[in-house]
């Protein structure tokens, strides 16, 4: 009898043994992964914490159910206000251009103020003071760059009002210093996009499906009055101060982001910009595209503008009857660029070290209206090459040198030297 | 004894084909999604109800975050070379979850969204 308990014992513990294996096998990959995470929190705990100045505690692993919840996006906790920390971006550049003097400057100060009204209401600005002082006898500006309210209807429809960024180009949307090679930001995304390209406007943005994303806004115009031969559309931009609402621009992108490390995009802004001259009828049309992937270390990009402006000649005769000279300002513009990068210190900041090197090819007269003829100075290309050296993620110090040249024998274009040192906040 | 070996086998092979059945009703995936100014790759992930779904994300700039819309979920994603931040569910009902950056991560802050969007089928997941 004692023998018989002694099996039935037996089997039932054999069976509770059996049973707790495979529920044990399956809880397995549930405690590895907090293991691995937890080897990672404790790995990196010190340099996470100490570079980001984040709490250490931060949740890096999650295990929860995914279940709707009641008013799903409109919660309770959803509709409590937030308003987020102050970031900000800064540039400090040394340039030592040929036949020049070299100057320290702290070229861009900036700080980023954001607040959350609710989930679906957001407010995002940049206030930018650009080369320190601003005064009389200085080039400083205080800019306000950014400030929109978003409306987050759903992931593929959103709707933006305020202060905007027009979505041309790969910089003027993604300008942090840590983001971009090079001490200066491309020549093309200067004088050809006029970089930054902000003013007032009204939009809406999304995506669909995997990573295909659009932006149409409509906003402030430029003003043609002040379209130059040497730095084309840049001083035409009315920076929402007071801005002439006569004529409105519409502007566009679709961008696709699907596949790891690629981004393709394409850019469209069109607008009267003739409205400070009654007789004039000048209109601006600029087509883009761009494209980046990285893969590993390697990292390349490339980007074409062309500008068409319609209205130049009676735009040049009447800016030289207000103010005595020719403006000389050409009916297209064009540029483009192609850049390559690679990481030859691939290890975790501050062991962090990258290389580029840019080709970059712009013409702010590359198409004259009948009667004018181009300057040979403004007919530009350049070679820029040097080093990117991360002592964190978001501080880049750089190094570069630039060879330009332009087909004018008279004018020589300068090289330049330049450091930078560029952070992120 | 004999009798002791046949119950025990019986029973082993009892449990591993129940724990084979159960390992093929739960689906487990793992996604990789990178986090970069200004956009997750892959921005929309489907899964049928019931996966169980491991999300690792990775920064290729800066530290952002990665916040589950209307769920207690908002993690930070570590800055580039610096780990990643894993995020686990068991997708138990049918439905859209969309995902943001949580912390301020730039200009395009606001682009950076996804969804998660879990089915009732296994075809309606993978079509």
């Amino acid at each position: 009898m004692v023998t018989k308990y002694r099996f039935l014992y037996g089997k039932i513990i054999c069976l509770l043994f059996l049973l707790g294996v495979p529920n044990a096998m399956a809880q397995e990959s549930d405690f590895e992964l907090p293991k691995r995470v937890r080897s990672f929190r404790q790995g990196q705990l010190t340099d996470v914490g100490t570079q980001s100045g984040v709490n250490t505690e931060f949740p890096a692993s999650k295990n929860l159910s995914l279940r709707r919840q009641a008013g799903d996006g409109n919660t309770a906790s959803s509709l409590v206000p937030r308003t987020g920390p102050i970031s900000g971006y800064m540039d400090f550049h040394f340039n030592n251009a040929e036949f020049q003097d070299p100057v320290l400057d702290f070229h861009r100060f900036v700080l980023l103020f954001n607040h959350s009204f609710s989930d679906r209401v957001r407010f995002v600005s940049e206030l930018e003071l650009e080369h320190a002082v601003v005064s009389k006898g200085t080039d400083g500006e205080l800019e306000l760059e950014q400030a929109y309210v978003d409306f987050l209807v759903r992931r593929s429809f959103n709707v933006r009002a305020g202060m905007v960024l027009a979505p041309v180009g790969v910089i003027n949307e993604r300008h942090e210093p840590p983001v971009f090679h090079g001490v200066e930001r491309p020549s093309v995304e200067t004088v050809i996009i006029p970089t930054t390209w902000f003013g007032a406007g009204a939009g809406v943005h999304g995506e669909v499906g995997n990573g295909f994303r659009y932006r149409a806004y409509a906003m402030e115009t430029l003003d043609a009055s002040g379209f130059s031969a040497d730095s084309g559309l840049r001083d035409g931009r009315q920076k929402g101060a007071e801005s002439n609402a006569k004529h409105v621009a519409g502007t566009g992108r679709v961008e696709f982001v699907g596949t790891p490390g690629l981004v393709l995009g394409a850019s469209i802004w069109s607008g009267d910009s003739g409205f400070a001259f009654p007789r004039g009828d000048v209109s601006v049309t600029m087509a883009e595209f761009d494209g980046r992937y990285h893969w590993a270390e390697f990292d390349v990009r490339g980007l074409y503008a062309h500008a068409f402006l319609d209205g130049i000649a009676e735009l040049n005769n009447s800016l030289q009857r207000i103010v005595g000279v020719n403006p000389n300002i050409a009916e297209q513009l064009r540029g483009f660029y192609v850049e390559g990068s690679y990481f030859l210190l691939a290890n975790p900041a501050p062991r962090e070290l990258a290389a580029f090197i840019r080709y970059e090819n712009f013409d702010t007269q590359y198409r004259m209206p009948s009667g004018f003829n181009s300057v040979a100075a403004f007919d530009r290309d350049s070679w820029s090459f040097g080093i990117t050296y991360f002592p964190d993620p978001d501080v880049a110090v750089k190094v570069d040198y630039t060879v330009q040249r332009n087909r004018s024998e008279v004018l020589p274009a300068p090289n330049s030297f330049n450091v930078g040192l560029g952070w992120w906040f | 004894m004999q009798r002791l070996l046949v119950w025990g086998l019986l029973i082993v092979s009892g449990m591993l084909a129940v724990s084979k059945i159960q390992a093929e009703q739960t689906d487990h995936r793992v996604v990789t999604i990178l986090a970069e100014r200004f956009s997750f790759t892959p921005s929309e992930i489907h899964v049928t109800i019931g996966t169980s779904l491991e999300l690792r994300i990775h920064s290729n700039d800066t530290m952002h975050g990665f916040r589950i819309i209307g769920n207690d979920v908002n993690v930070l994603v570590p800055k580039r070379r610096q780990g990643e931040a894993v995020v686990r569910f068991q997708a138990v009902d049918v439905g859209r979850y969309e995902f943001e950056c949580s912390r301020l991560c730039g200009a395009g802050h606001n682009f950076m969204r996804g969804a998660i969007i879990v089915h009732a089928d296994r075809q309606d997941a993978d079509r």
